[in-house]
Parts: structure tokens; sequence; C-alpha cells
């Protein structure tokens, strides 16, 4: 069950070099990555900022901003 | 509302034959979706597979999803060190973008129905079957169904529904790139495997003839051990380096998973198959096989847990056990001996494969080269000796 992330940074799908292979799907910890028509999203109130999404991104899509952005 | 005995998630091989299985078994209304517009593209894969585990399914000779048939298999140590191991009726690199649709055809001669361009974006649990929500071309449509088989890969969502944890721990994530390169040369009866953590690691370059002077180039790496490459800057490097006159006629990137099965594959009216159970050899990568052999099972245990009426993880469970019989259990030996390799230094490599070379071609055989690098590494021993007995290839 999702509850609000206290992350002060989370991260964020670059969609213009996403790819939407899904590679980053099943390493999110919490689950917080999802598929949409529009691609790939991190649903930013569930990210941990755990940041283990970003480097095996095969082309480098995912990366880390300020929460509160 | 719409009713089907199995829907299947994810027209993929694992998906197409768990439909063609069911059918053919007896199950009545047999409905599989895919979401993307094809089935068989795009293509997101290295395309290879074992002739003996091909020919369970389908007749190579002479198939038009064939794209080049493999004698021989090429290691490449990291300083570029050839070992060839002695050919055998090898395997094949397929076209994906004919082989599915192949697969797909036989599913609907048994009797399935096909949805291309339909996804399923809900599903939960409601009088002792699941409610699915398909999206589709025309819309929205909710169907019943009493077994749902999640063939839904990688990014599987099947899995999280059903309450099953298909969580992938980074270590066991293979970040993989791979280009199709043409005017380059090589030769095109083998598939080529590169090692060495400078080249790739924790995985390995491959290179995968397609044609006569074209092939899907590409590499896997887990990020753990990256320099801060990501996959496509390694195979970018690897690419300037060996095949600097190649022509890149196509992309694609993905995530292959190196761990052992999920632990639960099954859950009340659910089951997993393929990638989505993780169910890829841990040691070559390759999941194209076992996801079909997981297929048939979860076919044929579907078609019999809705004839008996029961449809529970209880009576769904002999499918997990099967699949460990078959396999799984297999997959824990490889895991291990994939985790002893990763250690293995590009030196430690090199001499490998120059010791390996001293041998003759025509005795150099899997076993004698394990038994080269068993005389460099004798804490491989209790490993090797599972092996032999349990028989790798």
């Amino acid at each position: 069950m999702p509850h609000p992330t206290t992350a002060r940074r989370i991260a964020i799908v670059d969609s213009v070099v996403c790819d939407a292979c899904g590679l980053c799907m099943p390493l999110c910890p919490p689950e917080a990555i999802h598929m949409t028509r529009r691609g790939l999203e991190v649903e930013a109130e569930t990210c941990t900022g755990c940041e283990k999404c970003i480097a095996p991104c095969p082309v480098g899509a995912l990366e880390m901003v300020d929460a509160d952005r | 509302m719409p009713t089907a005995d199995v829907l299947i998630v994810g027209g993929g091989p694992a998906g197409c034959v768990a439909a063609w299985e069911a059918a053919a078994a007896g199950a009545s209304h047999v409905l599989l979706i895919e979401r993307d517009r094809a089935i068989g593209a795009p293509v997101r894969c290295a395309e290879g597979v074992g002739s003996e585990g091909l020919r369970e399914f389908l007749n190579p000779d002479g198939a038009p999803w064939v794209a080049r048939k493999i004698t021989k298999v090429i290691f490449w140590a990291p300083d570029d060190t050839e070992v060839v191991l002695r050919s055998r009726d090898v395997g094949y690199v397929l076209d994906r973008t004919r082989f599915e649709p192949a697969l797909a055809d036989r599913a609907a001669q048994a009797g399935a129905e096909i949805r291309i361009g339909t996804e399923a974006v809900r599903m939960e649990r409601a009088n002792g079957a699941w409610r699915v929500e398909l999206r589709g071309p025309k819309g929205d449509e909710t169907w019943t169904a009493k077994v749902v088989i999640g063939a839904d890969g990688v990014e599987t969502m099947v899995g999280r529904w059903a309450g099953l944890d298909t969580r992938v721990a980074s270590r066991n994530m293979e970040s993989c790139a791979q280009y199709v390169v043409g005017n380059i040369e090589f030769d095109p009866d083998a598939i080529y495997l590169h090692f060495g953590p400078s080249v790739a690691p924790g995985g390995y370059a491959w290179i995968f003839p397609k044609g006569v002077g074209v092939a899907n180039v590409g590499l896997g790496v887990v990020a753990l051990r990256s320099d801060g490459r990501n996959a496509r800057q390694y195979l970018d490097d690897y690419l300037a380096k060996h095949f600097p006159h190649g022509t890149v006629t196509g992309l694609t990137v993905g995530g292959v998973i190196s761990g052992v099965t999920v632990k639960h594959t099954v859950a009340d009216g659910v089951m997993l198959a393929g990638d989505a159970a993780h169910m890829i050899n841990p040691l070559s990568g390759g999941g194209i096989v076992n996801a079909m052999k997981a297929g048939r099972l979860a076919g044929r245990h579907a078609a019999r847990a809705v004839r008996a009426g029961d449809t529970s993880a209880a009576s769904l469970q002999a499918y997990h056990d099967e699949w460990m019989d078959l396999l799984g259990s297999s997959h824990l030996l490889y895991y291990k001996l994939k985790e002893t390799i990763n250690k293995f230094d590009d030196d430690f490599l090199n001499r490998l494969a120059a010791t390996v070379r001293g041998i003759p071609l025509e005795k150099r055989t899997l076993g004698r080269v394990m038994a080269s690098a068993l005389a460099h590494h004798p804490s491989l021993l209790p490993l090797a000796a599972k092996l032999f007995v349990q028989e790798l290839l």
C-alpha cells in the first residue's frame, strides 16, 4: 500500500531517452514505477529515493531530482 | 460480462505456448492478449535458441523464422584470444518477428482467441475468479477469468496484482543493449561470446549472426559492477573497438533477469511463466526455450484445474513443482556457477583461454574447458562435480 514518501530526492524518467523496456520496474522495492500509455512513470509519492533504478537503466533515462520540484 | 477459462497476459513465447497448450488440452475459452500492436515485434532479444529445446515445439528445418543455423560456439577472452568449442547441432538465431506469430498461429489453430493492441490494466478477485479490466483498440472491457497466466515479461504486473513478489535484486539484473550491425566480418555459422570485466562486467558481449555479414551485436552488464557507463555506452565503446566500420541498423535495450525462479509462481487462479517468473537461465541469459517449456506446463495445468473445478493455489502448485523439477532446480546450480565466473578477472580468463587453446580442437569439449578452469581454481571442484552429475548442456 503506497504511503506518502518522505524522500528528499526522487527518481524521474526522461521520456525522450526512455525506451520503455521496463527493466527498472522490478528493481523498485516499493513498486513505484508503472508502464502507462505515455510511457514509464515514477509515482512521486511512492518513491523512497533509494536510487536502485538509476544506474541499471541501459540508456540512462532515470535521474534523481529534489522531491519538491 | 465475457468469460474465459484461461486468460493469458503476454504474447511472447511463454504466452503463445500456454495458449496453444491450454486450448489443445480442452480449455473451452482461451484468450491471449498482447499489449503491442504486433506479436513478435518489436524484438527485444538476442534471438538465440538451443536446437534440442526448440525442436520440442517447432521444426526449424527450412522454417521461414530461422535467421541463421549455428554449428559453433566461439568464446573470446578479454584479450581477444579465441577459443572454439567443438561443433554439434548447436542451435539457431531466430527472426522473432516471424517466430512468435508462428507460435500464435498454432495457438489459434488449437482454438485460442488472440487480441493484439490489448493490455490488462487491473485485476481483482471476485467469487473465486478474476475480474480483469482489458484496454484495447475499441475501448475498455471487463472479463471474468477462471485462470490468469502472467506471461507479461520482465515488467510483469500480473504477479503484483495477485500478491506475488516479482521484484529483482540489483545484482541479478543484466542491463542489456544490442545493435543490429551490417557490413561486418565474422563466421556466420558461429555465435561469439566475449567475456571479461573490461568487456561486460557481470555479463558478456555476444555476436549472434542474422545472416552473412550482419549480426545482433550486444552485451549485458550488471550496473553494480560498472565503471559508471550504462549498457549502451559499453556497447558503443565495444563497437568502436571491434566493428568500427559496421553499419548500425537497429537498437534494442532491456533487462535480462539472471536470478533464480521466483519463490512463488502460483496464487489462487494465477500462474506466472517465462521472464515474469524469472525463469531465464542464470548462466547463459537464454530465456526463450525456458519460457516455452513453462508456458506448456502452465497451459496444461490451467486446463486441468478448470476441468477439475479447482483453480486454487493448492491445485496449481503442481505447476510450480513440475517446473522446479524440470529446470528450476538446475537454475540454482547455474546461478552459483555464474556468481563464481563473475569473480574471474581479465587475467584469469586470458590464462584460461590460452590453456584451452593447448587442447586439440577435436578434443575441446565443454568438459575439458571446465577441467582447465579447475586446474587453476581448485575451489570450483565441488560445484563442477554437481554440474557433471546434472549435465550442463
